[in-house]
Order: C-alpha cells, then sequence, then structure tokens
C-alpha cells in the first residue's frame, strides 16, 4: 500500500508519541501523587529488554507485553521502597535506578547476544512474537487519515483510551483529588484518614507498569528487537513533557504529539534531504545528520524555557511524607 | 557500615552471577588481578579514577548546595571537545608544552564551566528544573560534539567520527611506563585538597552546606543564595570539563564520542563518598578498581560484560540507602554539625 507523505509523517508522529504519552501518563499521575520518578528512563529500558526476552522465551508478543509491564512495576517497586517507604531523595534513588537498569540491560543483553550467536538464532522476533499494526476495519479506508491514525498498534488505541481514562479519573473522580491532593497538601490528606505513601507508592506502580509498557512498544512492536540503551534519552524527555503540559493530560499529549512530530520530520528530513529536489531540502544535504538527531532534545529545552515558568507543580512534588513532619 | 553495604552489594552481584554459571572464585580472581594484583594493575586502577573523581567532585560539590547537576557527561564532553579543539586545531604546533597543556585544560574546564552555567542560567530566569535540563544538556551535548567531530574537529582523511591526534608533545607526561597513568593525576589530588579546604575552613563551604540544608533559612540568614548556588555549579561543571580535558590529554589522546560514562557514575562516587571531597576520593579510587577489574574480566576468556561493573555501583548506591545507614539530608545535617564545632573551637 502506498501512502503519501503527509499520511506517512502523521502515522510516524502517533507511532512516536504513543510510547511518551503511555510513559507520561503513569509519570504525570505519580507526580501529581508528589512523587518524581526521574527512573523512568530506566523503567523503560527495563520494559523493553524484559519484554523482548519475555516474547523470545514465550513465542506470543502479548506475554512478552506483559512480563515487559512487570519489570517495569518491579524497578518501580525498587524506587518505592528506597524513596517512599524510606524517605530517600527521589532524585538521588531515580539516578540510581538509571544505573541499575542500565547496567543490567547492558550485560543480560551482551550475554544474550554472545549465547544466541554460538546457538546461531536471529536476535529479531518474528511476526507471532511480536505485534503488528492493526488496521481497524472500516476506519482504515478512510482517505488520508485512515492509513495515518487507524492503521497503528494495538497499544496505540488503548494508550487513548487510558488517557482519557486517566484524565476523567484525575478531574471527576474522588481519587482523582486524593491523588492531586497528595502532591499539593500530604497533611491534609493524612488529616482525612488517607494512607499517604499507601497511595502514592500505589500510583508509583502504575507509573512503572506505564513505562514497562512504553519501553516494549519499543523493543517488541517498533522494532522487532533489543538494542543496549535503546530508549536513548526518551524517558527523560517524557519528564520535560510533564512539565510542559503543566501537570495535564491534555497538555502532555499535545506536548508528544508535538515531540513525535518533530522526531518523525527529522527522520524524514535526513532521507529527504538526499531525494527530494526542493531547493530547501537540498541545502541541508551537506549538514551532519546528528543535527537533526539532537532536535527533539533543543526543542525540549526550548519548551521549557518557555513554559516552565508559567505555572508551579505540585507543592510538595519530590517531598517525602512522614507521619511526624 | 559503608564498606559493609558496598562488600553486600559485589556479594549479591557475585552470587547472582554464580547462578548464571561463572565461578565467583575465578571473577574475584580476574578482579584481583585486574585491579590491585600488580604494578600495572595498580596503575590502571589509578588511571581509571582520575576522570571517576573529578566528575564525583562535579556532583558532590553542587548536591550538598542543593543544586542537583546531573550534567556531569555533558559538560564532560564539552570539556574534551574544546581541549581537542585547543590542542589540534587552535594552537600554533610549535607552542611550548608548558603553555600548551595548561591552556588546553583550563580550556576544558571552562567549557564545562559555561555548559554547567547554561542549566543555572535556565533555573534562575526560566525555573527550568536543574535536573531536566542538566539531563537535556547532556543528550545535546554529545550530539554537539558528534557533530564537530563530524566537520570542525574530523581527522583528515577519514569518515570516521573522530578528531585527529592531539600532537605528541601536547599530551600529559606519563608517570609509569606501560602504563596510561598520567600526570593529571596529582591535578585531580590537588583540587580535592582545595575544594575539601574550601568545605570546612572557609565561609563559602558553611554557607553552600547551609543553603542545601534549607534554601530559604539561608536567605533569610542573608546568605547570597542564588549567586552561590551558580558559584558552585561553575566549580562543579569546571571540575567535569577538566576530566573531559584530562581524558584526552592524558589517555585517549584523540576524541571519539565513545569518551565512556563517567559522569553518571561521577554521581554514584559522589554518593558513596557522602558528597565530601576526600570521601569522593576514596570512593573514585574504590570503583575505579572496580572498573579495571570489571575490564580484566571483560578481556578474559569469560568474557563477563564489564556492564556488571555498573550494575555494582548502583546496587551500591540502593543498599546503602535501603540499609537506612545513608541519607542525603541527614549526611548534610551532621556535615554542617561538624562545621558549627568547627566554628565554635576555632573562634
Amino acid at each position: 500500500m502506498s501512502i503519501s507523505l503527509g499520511t506517512f509523517l502523521v502515522r510516524q508522529t502517533i507511532t512516536a508519541a504513543a510510547p511518551m504519552v503511555l510513559a507520561g501518563l503513569g509519570e504525570l499521575l505519580a507526580e501529581l501523587a508528589g512523587v518524581i520518578d526521574i527512573g523512568i528512563e530506566g523503567l523503560m529500558l527495563a520494559g523493553a529488554l524484559a519484554a523482548f526476552l519475555g516474547a523470545f522465551v514465550t513465542g506470543h508478543g502479548v506475554a512478552g507485553l506483559l512480563v515487559g509491564i512487570l519489570a517495569g512495576i518491579f524497578m518501580a517497586g525498587i524506587f518505592g521502597i528506597c524513596s517512599i517507604t524510606f524517605g530517600a531523595d527521589q532524585i538521588v534513588v531515580g539516578t540510581a535506578i538509571n544505573l541499575l537498569s542500565l547496567g543490567t540491560t547492558g550485560s543480560i543483553w551482551m550475554l544474550f547476544q554472545t549465547w544466541s550467536q554460538n546457538h546461531q538464532l536471529s536476535i529479531h522476533l518474528t511476526k507471532a512474537e511480536s505485534f503488528n499494526r492493526l488496521a481497524l476495519p472500516g476506519l482504515a479506508k478512510i482517505p488520508f487519515l485512515g492509513p495515518a491514525v487507524f492503521d497503528q498498534y494495538a497499544l496505540v488505541y488503548l494508550t487513548v483510551a487510558m488517557a482519557i481514562a486517566v484524565g476523567w479519573i484525575l478531574h471527576r473522580t474522588r481519587l482523582g483529588l486524593v491523588i492531586r491532593g497528595m502532591g499539593d497538601s500530604p497533611q491534609t490528606c493524612a488529616a482525612a484518614g488517607i494512607r499517604v505513601n499507601l497511595w502514592r507508592m500505589t500510583a508509583t506502580l502504575f507509573a512503572g507498569g506505564c513505562a514497562g509498557a512504553a519501553g516494549a512498544y519499543l523493543s517488541i512492536m517498533q522494532t522487532h528487537s533489543f538494542a543496549q540503551n535503546m530508549t536513548n534519552g526518551i524517558g527523560f524527555v517524557v519528564l520535560a513533557l510533564v512539565i510542559f503540559g503543566r501537570w495535564t493530560v491534555w497538555g502532555l499529549v499535545g506536548g508528544c504529539i508535538l515531540f513525535g512530530a518533530i522526531n518523525s520530520l527529522q527522520q524524514t528530513l535526513q532521507t529527504a534531504r538526499y531525494t527530494s529536489h526542493s531547493a530547501i531540502l537540498h541545502a541541508m544535504r551537506h549538514l551532519p545528520f546528528e543535527v537533526f538527531q539532537m532536535l527533539p532534545y533543543v526543542a525540549a529545552l526550548v519548551a521549557l524555557a518557555i513554559f516552565a515558568k508559567s505555572r508551579p507543580g505540585p507543592r510538595f512534588l519530590g517531598v517525602p511524607w512522614r507521619r511526624e513532619v | 557500615m559503608t564498606v559493609g553495604g558496598c562488600l553486600a552489594a559485589a556479594a549479591g552481584v557475585l552470587l547472582l552471577l554464580a547462578f548464571m554459571g561463572f565461578s565467583p572464585g575465578h571473577i574475584l580472581n580476574l578482579w584481583y588481578r585486574g585491579s590491585l594484583g600488580s604494578r600495572y594493575a595498580l596503575a590502571d586502577t589509578l588511571t581509571k579514577a582520575c576522570p571517576l573523581l573529578l566528575t564525583g567532585l562535579a556532583a558532590a560539590v553542587t548536591f550538598r548546595a542543593g543544586v542537583f547537576n546531573i550534567g556531569a557527561q555533558g559538560q564532560l564532553l564539552v570539556g574534551a571537545a574544546l581541549a581537542v579543539a585547543m590542542s589540534t586545531r587552535w594552537l600554533p604546533p610549535d607552542t611550548s608544552p608548558l603553555i600548551g597543556i595548561p591552556l588546553c585544560l583550563l580550556a576544558g574546564a571552562m567549557a564545562g564551566a559555561l555548559w554547567g552555567l547554561l542549566a543555572s542560567l535556565l533555573e534562575l530566569l526560566r525555573r527550568v528544573p536543574m535536573v531536566l535540563s542538566t539531563i537535556l544538556l547532556n543528550f545535546a551535548a554529545l550530539y554537539l560534539v558528534k557533530i564537530l567531530l563530524h566537520s570542525f574537529l574530523q581527522a583528515h582523511g577519514t569518515s570516521a567520527p573522530q578528531s585527529s591526534q592531539v600532537p605528541r608533545h601536547f599530551c600529559l607526561p606519563i608517570l609509569m611506563k606501560y602504563t596510561s597513568l598520567h600526570a593529571g593525576l596529582f591535578l585531580a589530588a590537588g583540587i580535592v585538597l582545595i575544594l575539601e579546604w574550601l568545605q570546612t575552613m572557609t565561609v563559602f563551604g558553611f554557607q553552600t552546606t547551609a543553603i542545601g540544608l534549607n534554601a530559604a533559612a539561608a536567605k533569610l540568614a542573608g546568605m547570597p543564595a542564588a549567586w552561590r548556588q551558580v558559584q558552585v555549579m561553575l566549580i562543579g561543571a569546571g571540575c567535569a570539563g577538566l576530566a573531559g580535558a584530562m581524558q584526552i590529554l592524558g589517555v585517549a589522546h584523540f576524541m571519539t564520542a565513545k569518551i565512556g560514562n563517567y559522569g553518571y557514575a561521577g554521581i554514584a562516587v559522589a554518593l558513596l563518598g557522602r558528597l565530601d571531597p576526600l570521601g569522593v576520593a576514596v570512593a573514585a579510587l574504590f570503583f575505579g578498581a572496580l572498573d579495571a577489574g570489571a575490564q580484566r574480566a571483560e578481556e578474559s576468556s569469560l568474557g563477563l560484560p564489564h556492564e556488571t561493573a555498573n550494575v555494582i555501583k548502583a546496587i551500591i548506591i540502593l543498599s546503602m540507602l535501603l540499609v537506612g545507614a545513608w541519607s542525603l539530608r541527614r549526611t548534610l545535617r551532621s556535615g554542617l554539625a561538624r562545621t558549627d564545632e568547627g566554628e565554635a573551637t576555632g573562634a
């Protein structure tokens, strides 16, 4: 099926934005509850490798996804025990989690590569072991939009549903009020009989599951394989996007789409400048391709510089809660 | 307690590796031979400790004042790039090494400091959280360096992203034959002593510690909190930039973007060293030995990934946190109490 460049760009944008939205929703919930987990990059990485290995061993993509989610929850559990239960500094624990995840996945991956070489097995997943694009019947036939929006991985549709669900929970339910309250005034919550640390832990584990699924998306859906440090900073960009979106679901989704667009645009530009006849693109031919790779990070910085000041985050973000405080 | 935590972490990883079929005795033997077993191994440990020490200081000095500088890696990369630019492009080749080497090192430190200053300014003027800006700047620096290595700094006659060789006379003197142990070790040690003095004996050190404990209270007490935090960032980021320059002039002698993950490891070093310069030095030696040992284990027939060293580092931090032996706040408080006593007896 041949599709136009515009359709392709929109499609790539959504494909790139989905894992960021997924991980961002979890992080958003945790941050609103007062927990900032900068280990999200590590959680995603752990989820990516675990999902790959899960799919490789069981032969089913869905099982791989579940293993990825569990790995994210497990790593988030380590984070939670250190930073919530023991009240250690969240930034420090998050950094340690990133280091732990990078080291562990790196070691396991190197050992796995040696092992698969010895047994002459491919490190790429087969169709059954990974996810493929799922075209929604009927909708995918709509001109232009159909192949762009309704021919995505199943997880993308789930992510959309989850964004709506999280938005609704946060602003329309008592649970949402409790979550936001824990970030803004944990003492009030405690006075109302809410077990702050228990709920913070729940939010953290939820964020871990989301990050794990986002990691799985990278490995078993987008690339059908794993690579050392394959998240390559996406988790950190997500952290920036939560702030960029001013701690709202719609801001986050908008930010992710914007960055997905920048990402798909830079990838397209990298190749299009060699084939296109446009004078501007032609002039870009001599730029090192890293100029394009650098764009998303610089854009994140610029976005933060413009928007970070406009609305402060949860007041007790990153502050451990103890009864006697 | 700290030593116990380290041993427990190493033992835990050994146990895990034993389950995966690696003999712990064999690994320990390789680690020992790679890190402490001979003069050459010892020199290797010291060489590897050098950049860790400086990036460790980059984290320690800033963390202590409540500035979460996670950006040592970016500062190190920029520092290395400037040192390369200085030595291979800008300085006339016939410059005396007595002028050239200090200039290259200084350029690296300045570049690192300016890269760190970016994050400080973003926080001061635009309220961008330091944790995020420094991390994003790490990635920006990585790609910036790659761009430079593909263009301005690229060695002639190659398409690979690498710089030309640093002229021989601009390389740091080697202290021991057949090793990479370079004279930068003395410079690093000197910086540790200066920072230790700054921290324990001066008003500057007292104020930065107080600001790290409670910035609002420190401001009320009339301390220039924002300015001190910027100064601390300049010092820390300068250390990281120097680490990059030193690594180029002392060890690698040319540059690729894969200079090593010293920046992130530096955070672990700083925490293990309890944010105290002397402690950081000890922690850097320990991690240097760990890296040297891990490298030997990887090069051996065992083929144990050197990444295991990073796992041990991370578990060390986490186990120390978990045991409750360590907590940032408690460290800072006891640090302040010590400074108080010092002030009292000194007066």
